[in-house]
């Protein structure tokens, strides 16, 4: 990632913290940075086509979750 | 042949000593709390011991035992608890600064069914804080360490629990698994761990760490104390709202058959095209699963989604999880957090309700693929652990939270019964493992497969030593 990538992450990341209201100490915001920056990574894994059998729902039924054949 | 010297007696085996009157729980457990004094202090496995509790505990047992009282397989039989798990009028810290002072009114469940089976707590448990972080160095308690080589890492954060079964402190630990809290330290610290179904233990009065991903369940140094400790603490709790409303199973009923019949998936490229992957890992995994192939079992190679999605799916729920319970003394009280917890916790701050519902619906494609296509064709699939021994506890960065190099939060997302168990060890003398996942409630299964590979691989034989 370039100079100006990290950067730009930098200032997205402390616009996201002033947004929670958190102070972050000096000698953990490299870490969070970091962190940060694996977790974009992460949630862009996420986004690929789901289908209906996806959706979260409200009521969940043990059935649907032990589709396999049981013990 | 010379009797096992007690710290290496097996529950079953003490527990029929014990009926027999051979052996009393006294015995035993003041062998214990002595070879607590004499180790722990290097180990740091435990953060409390309670010893006053322990032994009026095993006085208890030792009358009812003698009267023909039976409170079933832990009666007499000293354990111990990570400390998230709540214990009435004694400390419960989560390792933390922030409930130093912490002593709980009430016993978690987990603690209660112990209590009403008559075993004897022998103290409390280090973890990572709040079963997440570490191994951190700044917070009240020092992290603990692995018995086979006291300057390496027990993984976490069940950290002491995989400690104390591993050096014979306990046979029997509890710990949890959000992300592979119990699994991580069995392989480091190779012992048996056993994160069990979603729902089939109550988690509540155990601190929570992802409401949606947390598992309580045992570490211990057989197969068959793994299942005779959930004999114990399985059941439905009306009051955890993710407790399963199934009954309980004998969990040892399979136990000692081979494998003649099952169907065994074991998808290899999974981990071995992992960059991290030691190659003494691949080679030990194919190891064991020709073994299983001799024990009876047909060993198929699969093909599951990619460790990536399943990896990402679990950490953006457990990490906006853990930042909501923590949300406000994160906010108010960050130094009161250990550098690597508040960095790991603090992401939570970030990621959007898009990604959480994309998470969730990555989640319901997951568990498909895993309950619906690989177990409806297969009994269990077999598959890597960690990918690497463990590693040196001093080769953690400072500033950055270090990465683990494990295979155990699919089965999270999930939420199929996973077994740990040993394979054997490395070059440089360290445990090896695998993981065994089974079908949704299915533990006798999964039981049954750890219990044929272990007796056959002869993976309990070999103890750290400490000369």
């Amino acid at each position: 990632m370039s100079t100006q990538d990290d950067a730009s992450l930098e200032a997205e990341l402390d616009m996201l913290m002033a947004k929670a209201g958190a102070a972050v100490p000096a000698d953990s915001r490299a870490g969070i940075i970091a962190g940060y920056r694996d977790l974009k990574r992460m949630a862009a894994l996420l986004r690929q086509p789901r289908t209906a059998a996806d959706e979260t729902s409200n009521i969940y039924s043990l059935k649907s979750f032990v589709r396999s054949k049981q013990p | 042949m010379s009797a096992s010297p007690l710290h290496e007696l097996s529950i079953a085996q003490a527990g029929r000593q014990l009926r027999a009157g051979t052996l009393s729980s006294t015995i035993l457990t003041q062998h214990a709390l002595s070879r607590i004094a004499a180790l722990d202090p290097r180990l740091h496995a435990f953060v409390l011991v309670t010893k006053e509790r322990a032994l009026a505990d095993a006085s208890r047992a030792d009358r009812e035992l003698k009267s023909g009282m039976d409170k079933g397989p832990m009666h007499g039989i000293p354990y111990a608890l990570k400390d998230i798990y709540a214990t009435a009028g004694i400390r419960t810290t989560c390792h933390s600064k922030l409930l130093i002072d912490n002593v709980p009114d009430e016993d978690s469940v987990v603690e209660a069914k112990f209590k009403a089976g008559g075993a004897v707590l022998l103290g409390k448990l280090a973890t990572h804080e709040f079963a997440l972080g570490g191994p951190s160095f700044d917070l009240p308690f020092p992290p603990a360490r692995n018995p086979w080589n006291l300057d390496h890492f027990t993984g976490g954060s069940s950290s002491g629990s995989g400690a104390a079964v591993a050096a014979g402190l306990v046979r029997m630990a509890m710990g949890s698994d959000t992300g592979g809290s119990i699994r991580g330290p069995a392989f480091y610290c190779g012992t048996v761990g056993l994160k069990p179904t979603y729902g089939l233990v109550s988690r509540r009065g155990v601190f929570p760490l992802s409401f949606t991903l947390d598992h309580c369940g045992p570490l211990s140094w057989t197969v068959e104390d793994a299942a005779l400790t959930m004999q114990v603490i399985a059941g439905h709790d009306p009051l955890d709202p993710a407790s399963a409303d199934v009954g309980t199973p004998d969990f040892t009923s399979a136990l000692g058959r081979d494998l003649a019949g099952l169907k065994l998936a074991y998808p290899r490229s999974f981990f071995a095209t992992q960059d991290d992957i030691s190659p003494e890992v691949i080679a030990s995994l194919d190891a064991a699963a020709q073994q299983v192939t001799k024990l009876g079992a047909r060993v198929e190679d699969v093909t599951l989604p990619d460790f990536e999605l399943f990896n990402a799916c679990g950490r953006i729920i457990l990490t906006s999880e853990a930042y909501a319970i923590h949300e406000r003394n994160l906010l108010s009280r960050p130094l009161d957090y250990a550098r690597y917890t508040y960095q790991r916790m603090m992401l939570g701050a970030t990621i959007s309700a898009a990604d959480l519902t994309q998470a969730f619906r990555l989640r319901r494609e997951l568990a498909s693929v895993i309950n619906c296509k690989v177990l409806d064709t297969y009994d269990a699939i077999i598959t890597a652990n960690g990918l690497t021994p463990a590693p040196r506890i001093d080769s953690f960065p400072v500033d950055v939270p270090p990465k683990m190099t494990l295979q155990t939060m699919p089965f999270n997302v999930t939420g199929n019964p996973t077994l740990a168990i040993p394979t054997g060890f490395s070059s440089s003398g360290l445990p090896l493992g695998m993981q065994i996942v089974g079908r949704a409630f299915d533990e006798p299964t999964v039981l049954r497969i750890g219990a044929a590979y272990e007796a056959a691989a002869g993976s309990t034989d070999k103890r750290p030593s400490f000369e």
